[in-house]
């Protein structure tokens, strides 16, 4: 409430003395997001991850740093929970992610006005991020098929080349591609829906 | 103690390569999870996550086309001149991976589901991990249910609005806005009161932390750290004299990626 004018003010959050606070409470929250939409496309009997929405999300309304601590953290948690110790490698790839969303939102692609251009970004963080996710895949999970949505592509692509890299490549493609374009398409619809004072990473230039 | 171990059983899983060292580690976690009495929930994960890896694994790895090395036949026999059926290098590689798994997966729930969370944040704090990194840490696992809580109960609400859970796929995928939406705006609005509460209670306050809780070591943390030195002098001499596969033989899977 303003003093002078006694009108209601915008309730913006720019720089408030809490600011750190607020980033640091979102991170649990990014993560714990990670792991709830698990559960919906479990509801839903969805065949994608979409376990990285809340990390793009995260990056578009709190910025690069919350992002990728929310993204690596929900990795860490699952690691030291359900998915045994080696996941947490993982979360290098939720790193990644906040990365290149932080790129794409700050050139402006990552906004439901621009629809061109988010259906573009999506595609290219699905298509760069098989990179990273194959390289983990070799070194961490000797390459094995771990999704069943995507193991009738493997086995196919292994029975054709007789590469177990191949199949992990290929599979990665058809299962990342999808995957990320739906995540980022819905962070950045959920991110339109916030309201300004949570918005703590600012504006795109 | 129990993070420590798990740390430790988890390691020498991943060093080495055999099969038989991964069963004998996961039988040991798996008594000590029924010692623990959480058999029944450890069990319940491992079902769901490592159960349908090891049967996918083993059927596509497994198979004739599965893995470069597959030449000893398992359970193959000859259709139309094609062995088919399954072979004892991709199996073995298969088995090896998922057992792993299972031995990580157990002995972190040991870890996680017998210790309380105000002694973990205690550990963490004492390992000298940044109070920031061990809040986060602790307040994710707590989310975790609050959240799952929540999305059941809008869920129910979006149902009795008309939500068709068994809709068409293109339906289905326009429904997760309806469920995520209200969720991370419920959510993103508690982090505020959060944020006030953590800053009343001197969160940020540039002073040493102190916890009410002070874990200490017993005699059967001492007991353990002396049986896991003798476990890691038997290991070291296992890589010194037989290798990384010191009992399984004669079976060609021992490289990463295949």
């Amino acid at each position: 409430m303003s003093a002078e004018t006694g009108k209601i003010e915008p309730a913006a959050v720019v720089k408030p003395s809490g600011f750190v606070i607020l980033q640091i409470v979102l991170i649990p929250v990014i993560a714990a997001l990670n792991y709830v939409t698990g559960v919906i496309i479990n509801i839903l009997k969805l065949p994608l991850f979409m376990d990285t929405w809340a990390t793009m999300f995260g990056t578009v309304v709190a910025g690069l740093w919350v992002g990728a601590a929310g993204g690596f953290l929900y990795n860490i948690v699952m690691a030291f929970t359900v998915w045994g110790l080696p996941a947490w490698v993982w979360g290098f790839i939720n790193i990644y992610i906040a990365i290149i969303t932080w790129v794409f939102w700050r050139i402006g692609w990552v906004t439901v006005k621009k629809p061109v251009k988010l259906l573009v970004a999506g595609i290219l963080v699905g298509v760069t991020n098989v990179a990273p996710v194959t390289a983990i895949s070799w070194l961490v999970f000797g390459l094995l098929p771990t999704y069943a949505g995507t193991a009738p592509i493997y086995a196919a692509i292994l029975a054709t080349t007789n590469s177990m890299l191949w199949a992990s490549v290929g599979s990665s493609i058809i299962a990342e591609i999808p995957d990320k374009l739906i995540s980022l398409i819905l962070a950045a619809v959920v991110a339109s829906r916030m309201p300004a004072r949570f918005t703590l990473g600012g504006r795109p230039s | 103690m129990k993070i420590l171990f798990f740390l430790w059983i988890s390691v020498f899983n991943y060093i080495f390569y055999d099969l038989y060292l991964s069963i004998v580690s996961f039988l040991l976690v798996l008594t000590l999870a029924t010692l623990a009495r959480i058999h029944r929930f450890v069990l319940t994960i491992l079902g769901v996550i490592v159960l349908p890896i090891i049967a996918l694994g083993v059927l596509v790895i497994g198979g004739p086309f599965g893995f470069p090395h597959n030449e000893t036949p398992l359970l193959a026999f000859d259709l139309f001149g094609f062995k088919v059926g399954l072979f004892l290098e991709g199996t073995v590689y298969v088995s090896t991976w998922t057992a792993r798994l299972a031995v990580t997966i157990t002995s972190a729930l040991i870890a996680y589901l017998t210790t309380h969370p105000s002694d973990l944040a205690a550990i963490m704090l004492k390992s000298r991990i940044p109070y920031k990194f061990a809040y986060a840490f602790l307040a994710t696992i707590q989310l975790i249910p609050i959240l799952t809580n929540e999305i059941s109960t809008i869920y129910q609400a979006q149902v009795s609005r008309g939500l068709n859970v068994k809709a068409k796929l293109i339906q289905r995928f326009k429904s997760i806005i309806v469920l995520i939406i209200p969720l991370t705006l419920g959510a993103i609005n508690q982090t505020q009161i959060r944020a006030i509460a953590l800053e009343s209670r001197g969160f940020s306050a540039p002073v040493k932390k102190v916890m009410l809780r002070d874990p200490r070591l017993k005699t059967i943390d001492y007991l353990s750290l002396l049986l896991m030195a003798a476990g890691t002098i038997f290991f070291i001499y296992l890589i010194m004299t037989r290798g990384l596969v010191p009992f399984i033989q004669g079976v060609r899977y021992i490289q990463p990626g295949g």
